[in-house]
């Protein structure tokens, strides 16, 4: 098998970041069955060792046609954008999708898209708001019981033990390795866009696939000498276009790390394969605290999130929040607070997938920039 | 036209809120606990701890009535809250600041009970306030419902509710008294029963009360539900119905048209909205909101399960289609004419999905809805004219 260089391996998934879906109706059409998701929690395992690839769905930048009639523009941008591409027939590659109630607005969108759309399969886990807690962890091992009853009933057939292990296996396997990826960071051998496209295309590409080209990609990477530009952090919700964070890193940035929910907290926590599945998955999720929705009494976000500006070296914070969006919207006062006590710079920029005001952001960015340079 | 006549408990109404508030503020000179605590959240614990629950949201609610919700919320946001978030919470987290609003900001609190079953806002709005005073936090998880609650659903929040318990007697010191819980919940049912009595005398025609009257007197029941305080008071507004029922006293004289309405209320219009609507002598005669207390689920012989029961199943956090059932259900008991939805744009869980429930309910009842665009106390956000114009055609209609 010849091996491939990092730069193509990178590029593809930059590819498919930028547009997933002409790809994932191709492999529909070739016979794989897609389940879409929309968030990080969702139990992936679950659906892979059903021998279904679960892909997310993180909407497209298009005027909107049909979602309107369904919900209110004061809804984010990505639940109406989903459900305008469903609705127009756009995701009918899809078999079906599972909604982890995340957010009030999840739990709505769940509901609008099964009363409007007819895909053959709907799911829904009710993920606990408190995590990192045996009660919770209980309630979320019944809730994936639950689910996998679901995913049982709708394929008429068991999810075998092994084969959930297996699945077990691969997902930890490939956070692993992307962890790797996201530790060469700081280091400059890839580029935070770079590091972030690898997060999101395991999001379409079937896992083993994905771990297969990542394996080659660290193989192939040449180990870097510090990277240059002021170093940034990312956090944020979803990212949807790679243009952005590319636009950060073209005004000469150096992207070091990042606190998206699909690049560097997607590959938070670990599950085993040694335990009960279910149970193991469970204590994954529920270990894994990391979003602006969950509570935890032990956990302290801004503490977290210092600590990764510590460890990367990041010199100022750029929130990328999605307009509309509850949990981070309410996260952000405080963080700015203590990221600034601690002498790091923040920027907010506000993004919606219908008018992407990429042009004014590149002034604000660049503004933020100098201000950097120049401490 | 005839007069309008007042609902006269509007005083005992206004001397208990009074009396009410005047204890929460000075609970401590008096060695007293104070709790914050969500509206839809388990409060009848809080009395069996002798602690003074006090609500955000009704707080909310009393600085949108008063004009002054707009002002609080732009000081949350100069700190970096964001606009699009709910105005209850930055109007609250504003006044949490600079202790401004009609009443001087609430009283610092001892402990936090926030039970997310009807927002996640909620959660992040407590998480503040408890950085902000430092201050305890407990969280009661109710996982979104949709047909039944499955058993380890209901297990969980009962395994919560037990914590509950426990965190109470940890700040209280008190131990907790199975006695006590069993007259306290038995009071908080009869309370809910009485409330349910009182908005049913609205079926009768012409109604002796309508929404913007149980706006106000759902207060007690919110905050006070499982004191005697207020069995006494809704004895007296009860009564008062059944003599306004007897003698034909109608709410909007001349009632022509009988609606429904969904959503909180647009609070800062509150008496511009009951004239206008009396003058196209049209009476909004139930709503989605104020039957929202009613916990219909409670079986005393069981207390803490059925109260987890309860409190997962209120009407946030259930899927659309039983939020229809309950809606077309209003719209028969009360003979409703049609229904106005006010999309309010800092509440999602109330408002996305109405433009589907709007078209559910039209189909099953073939009564006509009206979706006004507002919020319930930022009223910057609102267009009173547009929203005036609208109504006057959607009553011609009808
Ligand atoms: S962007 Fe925010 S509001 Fe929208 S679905 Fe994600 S968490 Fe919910
Ligand atoms: S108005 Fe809605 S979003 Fe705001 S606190 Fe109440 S239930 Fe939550």
């Amino acid at each position: 098998m010849s091996t491939r260089a990092p730069g193509d391996i990178l590029s593809d998934f930059m590819g498919l970041w930028r547009d997933p879906y002409p790809a994932l109706a191709a492999r529909a059409a070739a016979g794989e069955r897609l389940i879409g998701y929309f968030c990080s929690y969702a139990p992936e395992e679950l659906i892979h060792a059903a021998g279904l690839t679960p892909v997310r769905i993180v909407g497209q930048e298009r005027n909107l046609s049909r979602a309107d009639a369904h919900l209110q523009g004061y809804c984010c941008s990505l639940a109406r954008t989903d459900l305008d591409m469903a609705l127009a027939g756009e995701l009918s590659f899809l078999e079906g999708a599972v909604f982890v109630q995340t957010c009030d607005t999840m739990q709505r969108l769940s509901d609008i898209w099964r009363l409007n759309t007819s895909f053959p399969f709907h799911g829904d886990f009710v993920l606990p708001a408190r995590m990192g807690d045996r009660v919770a962890e209980d309630y979320t091992a019944a809730e994936l019981s639950s689910f996998r009853d679901l995913l049982q009933g709708y394929l008429g057939q068991e999810i075998e033990e092994p084969a959930l292990r297996n699945s077990i296996r691969v997902y930890q396997r490939n956070r692993e390795l992307l962890r790797q990826l996201y530790g060469l960071l700081p280091s400059g051998a890839l580029k935070g866009s770079e590091a972030i496209s690898a997060v999101m295309a395991g999001g379409w590409l079937r896992k083993e696939d994905h771990n297969r080209r990542l394996e080659e990609l660290l193989a192939g990477l040449e180990p870097g000498s510090g990277g240059t530009g002021a170093r940034l952090l990312i956090t944020g919700s979803l990212c949807t276009t790679p243009d952005f964070v590319a636009m950060v890193e073209e005004l000469g940035a150096h992207v070091v790390d990042d606190d998206l929910c699909c690049g560097g907290r997607y590959i938070e926590g670990d599950a085993k394969d040694s335990g009960e599945p279910i149970r193991e998955m469970a204590r994954r999720l529920s270990d894994r605290t990391t979003c602006p929705a969950k509570h935890s009494p032990s956990w302290d976000r801004a503490e977290y999130l210092l600590d990764k500006v510590k460890r990367s070296g990041a010199q100022g914070v750029i929130f990328f929040l999605q307009n509309f969006c509850d949990p981070h919207a309410f996260d952000y006062p405080w963080l700015r607070e203590r990221l600034q006590k601690e002498g790091i710079a923040v920027l907010l920029l506000e993004s919606q997938l219908q008018t992407p005001a990429l042009e004014q952001m590149r002034t604000r960015v660049e503004a933020f920039l100098e201000i950097l340079g120049g401490e | 036209m005839a007069e309008r006549v007042e609902i006269r408990s509007v005083q005992a109404y206004q001397v208990l809120m009074a009396d009410y508030y005047k204890e929460a503020k000075t609970a401590y000179r008096n060695g007293k606990k104070v709790a914050w605590i969500t509206s839809g959240g388990p409060v009848e614990l809080l009395h069996c701890f002798d602690v003074i629950p006090v609500y955000p949201e009704n707080h909310g609610a009393m600085c949108g009535a008063t004009h002054m919700a707009a002002g609080l919320a732009e000081i949350a946001e100069e700190r970096g809250y964001s606009r699009d978030l709910c105005s209850y919470a930055r109007a609250d987290i504003g006044s949490m600041m600079t202790k401004g609003g009609p009443i001087g900001g609430l009283p610092r609190p001892d402990m936090l009970v926030c039970c997310n079953n009807i927002c996640g806002t909620v959660l992040k709005w407590y998480e503040e306030a408890a950085r902000f005073f430092s201050c305890p936090l407990f969280i009661l998880d109710t996982p979104f419902v949709r047909g039944d609650a499955p058993d380890y659903s209901i297990d969980y929040v009962e395994a919560q509710m037990r914590e509950y318990i426990a965190f109470l007697e940890e700040h209280t010191g008190i131990p907790f008294s199975d006695e006590r819980f069993v007259e306290v919940a038995a009071k908080s049912l009869y309370a809910l029963s009485q409330w349910k009595e009182v908005l049913a005398c609205s079926e009768h025609r012409p109604a002796p009360m309508n929404c913007f009257d149980a706006f106000i007197h759902m207060a007690p029941i919110v905050t006070l539900r499982g004191t005697q305080t207020v069995i006494d008071y809704y004895q007296g507004l009860l009564d008062e119905m059944h003599e306004r029922v007897e003698q034909g006293i109608a709410a909007v004289p001349g009632e022509k048209h009988r609606l429904l309405w969904d959503n909180i209320p647009i609070w800062y219009e509150m008496s511009s909205l009951s004239d206008l609507f009396a003058s196209l002598e049209t009476c909004l005669v139930a709503d989605t909101y104020t039957s929202a207390w009613s916990f219909d689920k409670i079986d005393i012989d069981r207390p803490i399960r059925s109260f987890a029961e309860a409190y997962t199943d209120i009407f946030l956090n259930i899927n659309l289609e039983r939020m229809v059932d309950k809606a077309v259900s209003l719209a028969r008991r009360y003979q409703a004419d049609g229904m106005i939805m006010h999309s309010n744009r800092s509440c999602k869980p109330y408002s996305l999905g109405q433009y589907d429930n709007a078209r559910a309910f039209t189909e099953r009842t073939g009564l006509p809805v009206l979706i006004l665009e507002a919020d319930h106390t930022d009223s910057r956000q609102y267009s009173k004219a547009q929203a005036e114009e609208r109504i006057r055609a959607f009553v011609e209609t009808l």
